[in-house]
Parts: structure tokens; C-alpha cells; sequence
């Protein structure tokens, strides 16, 4: 079955055609600037070849357009027709108490998306305008939504419900939900599948590392507990992001800097996590390479960095009982071996021994076992794969509605 | 209608909050003025003022490199025919801004959006002198114009519903709520805030308070985020000037009868922050020097 998958940003749209029976990428690319002077398409095809050009993307439902019209272009031969499209995968960031997984797209379940844009004012909207885009240039062809949110639905009420007013979960669904559940989803089962274990009969720990970072506590397949919150602020330090601070700090810093509501969002949004401790930068790698210069606050960067890591997988020991496995994706994850190794430190005692050669080895979208033979807790590193993911959960849900592909 | 690219006639102060407001919203801007160092001291100005956001993150480094890439300049005023919303925020008097857009109707399409930014000047006088006078709408914007988020839309006697509508969406997009107004001088923001003004400074002339005392009473009594004159020192005071004595002429009501403090002070040229002295001083960044 062939799937488009769509993550849809405010002016962005990234999108990968896969065919899910082989799990090939057929492919991918993005368009960039829509509704502005200068916007772009980009197409990635599956022997390499790139292409960008500038066109008039006035709205998301142009985009979508000029995505299919570049894959059916003769010199691209990437399809021969729209109808070759048997599906449409989106990404949707939040999905509320709602959507346990994924589901198929109708009105009652745009209706829902709607409603819930208040718990995710930046990310749904678009999330939104590309499903409505999508249908208006393929109306027949079914639509999966999948949301980040969905796999921290099995979190327990005790982790889920915040120390505040009850009232205000009950009036405003503050509570946490957790994101980048596509991810862990996916590594977990990975993992699982490389190290021949059964998923529902193991616990694992996976740090998705990015510029945004979270790790769960999987206990037999089921999240049980997630370093994000209501937002995507909460839990590890980011790129730009703050992770877990006293609460207070928030509330002296803007009485005392006279701070409006948005300077203090983006404070914390924007200004924070590794950018705002190195000032330097938001990116591991540059401060990676500053830390080997003797850089002083890049040290300390990368310290707090790893030690909140390993404060949280000592956390989720607790709350697991026994690991099996611990897994390391997304673009920090994948790639550096220095953070790895300094976040499982001196972790014996747990039954986690990195073994340093396989450590430096896997990096550039390799995955492996880094944990040496005698380590009681496996450690790996698995490429994530969120498209893969939204293909594979919208090719399920389209054959199980019986929906008669066209061909 | 889609708003593609908004042309902005002048490079003054509230033409750059516009502009950078319009630019932070995604929209390209072409701003027009006679003299290219005006306009290039209007964009050095903006650079300026998103640098000081930035140091109070209110917009990060990328934010200002995105903004001013998509804010052009030009004195041609031909490369405003493309256009299709122009603001006008420059004139001072009504003769300014008829002569304004009797000549960007002779550049522009019959179909580009005419908006001007005035706070006592009749849209409807303007119009009697436009080849197409349902495309005008007045717009009364309160600076610092990108962080506050409120506007007045003024229709004039021929404006088009569906201008009105386009004016909407537009100020939608830069995060403003709309209110629409009578034709009035003053509008509603003005004629509610300049008595108020007025009161503080004659209250400060006759002695019964220091200005911090007047405006600390007014800030934490009744909630405001600013006492009256600071507000003043923000518009400038040759602006509250200029805006009471119009009132007054046009409605002849004496609570816009200007206070002889705010006259001496504009003749002594202490206009506010812009001058960085006013009720109060301020340094070099524009920033209030306390304890003054």
C-alpha cells in the first residue's frame, strides 16, 4: 500500500511516500515558506535524486497540490497517478484524553481536532489546515490521523494528574500527556525485535534526545510514565526548552523583569536548555565541540544535560521495578557517543556497563548494542522513524475498515 | 482576498511598528518614503527595537533576521502598483494624506485596500477626493504598535463592507482585536485617555503630587500597566498636544483643553521618551531611569 504521510506546520509541510508492504521510502521532501514570497518544494526521490524550486504556495491546499504534481512529473516518475495514493497518514501533536491511537479521519473526528486546539494552540491548527488540504486535493482517499499523544494514554492516573486543584483538570483537562509517543512507540518495538525479546514481556527506558527531549518508562509495551507534560516544556533539558524548574521561578522572574506573558513563554521556549546555559548555541554538536576545547560553560551544559538524564532513568528504575532495555534516538541520541556514556555513568550498581568501543561506533543512523555482554540492562541505539510509523498505523486502519484500494 | 504583499507609506515610528508587526506575521512589506535615509534610519530604528525585545525575549535572533528579510524599501513609488493593502502612516494633516492617496491611486490597482493611520483625521473628507473612495478605511493604531494588541477600525461614510471585512482578517493576522468605531475625532482611545492626561499634568502644575506619586496612584489603583504620564511620554507629548487642541477645535468640549504644563514642555522640547526626557528620563535604550 502506498501512504503519504503529512506533518504540517504553521508555513511547513513534510512529507514522505512509503509503501508499506516493503517499508520503503519511495519519497520524501518538504515545502517551506507557504503563503509567502519565496516559497519552495523540495523533493527527494528514492535514487537520490533532489529537487528544489520556488512556486506560488498561496495555502496549505496548494502545497499538497504541487507535492503530488511534483510526484507524478514524467522526468520523476515517482507515481503515474493520483490514484496510485491509496492513503493519507497525518501527523497530529495532540490528540487530548480523546484518541487512545490512531484513528480514521471524518467530520465527527475533525470536530474533536478542533476542540482540542486550546491544549495545542501552535501545532494543531496546521495539523488541521493539512487534513482539510489533503482532502480537498484527494476527497476519496481515506485519511489516518496519528497522534504524538496517543501511546502515553496507559499512563496511570497518578502520573498523569498534577499536585494542583483538581478542579482545574476537571475545568481546563490540565493534566500531563506526554509527546513524541510516535517515537517511543516505534524504538521500543525495535529494540525489542533486534534483541529478540518479546515487547509485552519486558520493560524499557527510551530517551528520545532531539532538540526536544523526552524519555519514557515502558512497562510490557505500555508507557507508563513520560518526562513531557501538558506541554512539551516539561521534563529533560532541550535544545531551547527549560525541562523541569521550580514553578516560582517563572512567577519571580516576571515580577521582578516585568515580564508580559509571551516574553516569559518565550523565555522558557526559546531561550532556555542548552542555548541558555552555553549561550552559544542550541545545537550538541557545537557544544560538543567547545566542551573539547576546555569551554567551561559548555561543560557544565553538557553536565547538567546527562545528569538530568540519569536522574530520570534512575527515577523510571524505580518506577518499572527492573529494566531490560535502555534505548537512545533522535538526532543527539543517535549520534553522540560522549552523551550516552556520561548519562549511564557509573550506573554498575543498576546492572548498566557501556562497553566504550561499541559505544563510539554507532553513530550516523546506525543501530546497535552499546552495553557490553555482562550488562544486565541491554543498551541500544535505534534510529527512529516517526513516518514509518504513521504509514504503518495508517495502512492497519485503512485495511481493517475494509476500504477497497485502488489500483 | 489573499494578502499577499502590503505596501506602507512612510518610515516614522508608527510606520516601523507596523511594518515590523506585519513582518513578524509573516507578510512581506515594502515601505515607501522620499528620502532613502530616512527609510534606512526607519529600518536601523526597527533593528533597534527588535534588539531590545530580544533582550527581554520577547523575539529571538531568528525572529529578527526573519522580520527584516521581509521588509523592503524603496523610494519609487511606482514599486507600490503590486500592492494589494496599502497603509498610509505618515501624513500629518488632512491636506498630507488626501494628496497621498490621490497619487497612489494613480499607481495602484483599483482594486488595492487604501488604510490610513490617523487619530482625529475624517476619512470621509478623503474620500470625496478619491477616483474609488469605498476601497478607504481608517485604522488607529496605539504604539508600541507590534505588542499592543488592540486597534480602532474607522469606516468612512463610502467604505466597502467588504474592505472592512479585509481590514479585519488583516489585523486578525498581526494578533489584534478589532473594535470599530464611529467617525469621531479622538476615535474612542483617545478621547478616553487624553482628558486623563490632561488631568494628571494639571494635577502635577498645581503641586499636589510628584509625577511618580500621580502616575504610581493611577498604575497600581486602578490596575493599569502604565500611569497617565507615562503613557504621554510614550506618545510624545507633542502628539498629545497636537491631538487635544484638534479635539478641542473640533468639539469644543474643555476637558480637551490642553494643560499649560504640556504646552511649556513641548515648547521646551520635552516630548517624552523620544527625546528621552518628558514627565519623566530615560537612557539610552529608551528605558526609564528610575528614582527621576
Amino acid at each position: 500500500m502506498k501512504v503519504l504521510t503529512l506533518n504540517c506546520g504553521s508555513s511547513t509541510v513534510k512529507y514522505k511516500l512509503i509503501e508499506t508492504d516493503t517499508e520503503e521510502n519511495i519519497a520524501y521532501g518538504k515545502v517551506e515558506r507557504i503563503g509567502m514570497i519565496g516559497a519552495s518544494i523540495e523533493i527527494v526521490t528514492q535514487n537520490g535524486k533532489k529537487i528544489v524550486e520556488e512556486q506560488e504556495l498561496l495555502d496549505h491546499v496548494m502545497a499538497v497540490d504541487a507535492i503530488l504534481k511534483m510526484m507524478i512529473r514524467p522526468d520523476l516518475k515517482i507515481i503515474s497517478d493520483f490514484s496510485e495514493i491509496d492513503a493519507v497518514g497525518h501527523r497530529v501533536v495532540h490528540g487530548g484524553e480523546t484518541f487512545t491511537g490512531s484513528v480514521l479521519i471524518n467530520d465527527e473526528v475533525i470536530k474533536i481536532l478542533k476542540e482540542n486546539i486550546q491544549l495545542a494552540p501552535l501545532h494543531n491548527p496546521p495539523n488541521i489546515q493539512g487534513i482539510e488540504a489533503a482532502k480537498a486535493v484527494l476527497p476519496d482517499v481515506p485519511m489516518v490521523g496519528v497522534f504524538d499523544t496517543a501511546f502515553h494514554t496507559t499512563m496511570p492516573d497518578y502520573a498523569y494528574i498534577y499536585p494542583i486543584p483538581y478542579q482545574l483538570y476537571r475545568k481546563h483537562a490540565i493534566r500531563r500527556y506526554g509527546f513524541h509517543g510516535t517515537s517511543h512507540y516505534f524504538v521500543s518495538r525495535k529494540a525489542c525485535e533486534k534483541l529478540n525479546c518479546k515487547v509485552h514481556s519486558c520493560n524499557l527506558i527510551t530517551l528520545h534526545l532531539g532538540n526536544g527531549a523526552s524519555v519514557t518508562a515502558i512497562k510490557r509495551g505500555k508507557s507508563v510514565d513520560t518526562s513531557m507534560g501538558f506541554t512539551p516544556l516539561e521534563g529533560l533539558v532541550m535544545g531551547t526548552r527549560c525541562g523541569d524548574i521550580d514553578p516560582a521561578i517563572i512567577l519571580h522572574i516576571m515580577q521582578q523583569e516585568k515580564l508580559a506573558l509571551y516574553e516569559a513563554n518565550n523565555l522558557l521556549n526559546k531561550f532556555s536548555g542548552i542555548l541558555g546555559i552555553s549561550g552559544k548555541s542550541n545545537d550538541m554538536r557545537d557544544i560538543e565541540e567547545l566542551y573539547n576545547q576546555g569551554d567551561n560553560l559548555a561543560r557544565l551544559t553538557i553536565d547538567i544535560y546527562t545528569y538530568r538524564i540519569k536522574k530520570y532513568i534512575g527515577a523510571y528504575f524505580a518506577v518499572l521495578g527492573h529494566v531490560d532495555i535502555i534505548v537512545f534516538t533522535a538526532g543527539v541520541g543517535e549520534n553522540s557517543p560522549l552523551i550516552r556514556e556520561k548519562s549511564l555513568e557509573d550506573m554498575d550498581t543498576f546492572g548498566i556497563k557501556l562497553d566504550h568501543d561499541r559505544n563510539e561506533k554507532i553513530v550516523g543512523g546506525k543501530d546497535g548494542v552499546i552495553s557490553s555482554d555482562d550488562s544486565k540492562v541491554k543498551v541500544v541505539v535505534i534510529p527512529t522513524n516517526e513516518e514509518l510509523v504513521i504509514a504503518m498505523d495508517t495502512a492497519k486502519i485503512v485495511k481493517k475498515m475494509g476500504k477497497k484500494l485502488k489500483k | 482576498m489573499k494578502i499577499r504583499k502590503i505596501g506602507i507609506i512612510g518610515c516614522g515610528v508608527i510606520a516601523q511598528g507596523i511594518a515590523q508587526n506585519l513582518a513578524h506575521s509573516k507578510l512581506e512589506v515594502i515601505m515607501y518614503d522620499e528620502k532613502r535615509y530616512w527609510l534606512e534610519s526607519g529600518l536601523e530604528s526597527i533593528s533597534v527595537a527588535i534588539d531590545n525585545e530580544i533582550s527581554r525575549w520577547g523575539l529571538t535572533p531568528s525572529d529578527k533576521k526573519a522580520i527584516l528579510s521581509r521588509i523592503d524599501i524603496t523610494t519609487r513609488i511606482q514599486d507600490l502598483r503590486d500592492v494589494n493593502i496599502l497603509i498610509e502612516a505618515k501624513g500629518k494633516t488632512f491636506e498630507d494624506k488626501k494628496d497621498v492617496f490621490i497619487e497612489a491611486e494613480s499607481v495602484c490597482s483599483d482594486k488595492t485596500v487604501f488604510m490610513t493611520n490617523t487619530t482625529t483625521i475624517s476619512i470621509s473628507n478623503i474620500q470625496d477626493f478619491l477616483k474609488f473612495p469605498e476601497r478607504l478605511i481608517g485604522l488607529h493604531f496605539i504604539p508600541p504598535i507590534p505588542k499592543t494588541p488592540i486597534v480602532e477600525i474607522i469606516k468612512g461614510i463610502k467604505t466597502d463592507d467588504e474592505v472592512v471585512k479585509v481590514t479585519k482578517l488583516l489585523m486578525e493576522t498581526l494578533g489584534k482585536r478589532c473594535i470599530e468605531v464611529y467617525e469621531y475625532p479622538g476615535f474612542v482611545t483617545s478621547r478616553v485617555i487624553l482628558p486623563m492626561i490632561n488631568t494628571a499634568a494639571q494635577v502635577l502644575l498645581e503641586g499636589l503630587a510628584t509625577a511618580e506619586d500621580i502616575d504610581a496612584a493611577i498604575q497600581l489603583g486602578y490596575n493599569m500597566s502604565m500611569g497617565p504620564l507615562a503613557i504621554a511620554d510614550q506618545i510624545g507629548l507633542d502628539v498629545v498636544l497636537s491631538y487635544m487642541d484638534s479635539i478641542f477645535k473640533n468639539i469644543g468640549d474643555p476637558s480637551y483643553r490642553a494643560c499649560p504644563l504640556l504646552r511649556k514642555m513641548v515648547r521646551e522640547q520635552k516630548l517624552g521618551v523620544k527625546t528621552r526626557e518628558g514627565f519623566f528620563k530615560y537612557d539610552e535604550k529608551m528605558r526609564r531611569i528610575k528614582n527621576y
